[in-house]
């Protein structure tokens, strides 16, 4: 999380919103959010709907993995990142400024 | 004849043990040889089934972001449809510090 508020200006300079999501409550996620300064929402799928429709819900130890989605204008999928992975955000940054070069068709 | 039948049992029964034995042995071996499939075809974290070039599946989440009304303000995701990229940045926990 503290990766992307660093680099919070190159995603919202490149029209994307970032989002931050947590099956924690939004007490806790702003209880977070105050400690690690993020200025992006950070979103509760505290129901875990969201990490189970997103295939990242681990039912053993009852949390949702880590991951990064970027989603385009149009709704689609351009880029997934799993597991330690998902902790370096340069192929989400690369994505977002490729699709800020991209007209939205809808 | 019953003796002789006796011990033909006995050895029916003694082969039988034989041949048994050999079957709850071997059952071990194929199971930790079966443990490293899983382990090498991926960390036990489950994995997501979309793909790049799918359609992202909707949702509304309330945020941390307390709105005027005092209320946590909801996000949604089709709301951002023709305006805004979107990177959803999923993590574990809050306080894992990542």
């Amino acid at each position: 999380m503290k990766a992307y508020q660093a680099d919070i200006a190159k995603f919202e300079g490149n029209d994307t919103q970032v989002f931050g999501v947590s099956i924690d409550s939004p007490y806790a996620n702003a209880e977070f959010a105050k400690q690690i300064a993020v200025t992006f929402p950070l979103l509760s799928d505290i129901k875990h709907t969201v990490v189970k429709d997103y295939g990242i819900f681990n039912e053993e130890g009852g949390y949702g993995n880590r991951a990064t989605f970027v989603i385009d204008k149009d709704g689609i999928i351009q880029h997934i990142d799993e597991g330690n992975v998902a902790i370096d955000i340069t192929g989400a940054a690369d994505t977002c400024n490729i699709l800020s070069h991209k007209k939205a068709t809808q | 004849m019953i003796k002789h039948a006796l011990s033909v049992l006995f050895l029916f029964a003694a082969a039988s043990i034989a041949a048994a034995q050999p079957t709850p042995m071997q059952t071990p071996s194929p199971a930790p040889a079966k443990t490293p499939t899983p382990q090498q075809a991926g960390p036990p974290a489950p994995h997501t089934n979309l793909k790049v070039g799918q359609a992202a599946p909707d949702f509304t989440l309330p945020s941390d972001i307390s709105g005027p009304d005092g209320r946590k303000v909801r996000y949604k995701l089709s709301d951002f449809k023709g305006k805004k990229n979107v990177v959803l940045a999923f993590y574990v926990f809050a306080f894992t510090g990542g």
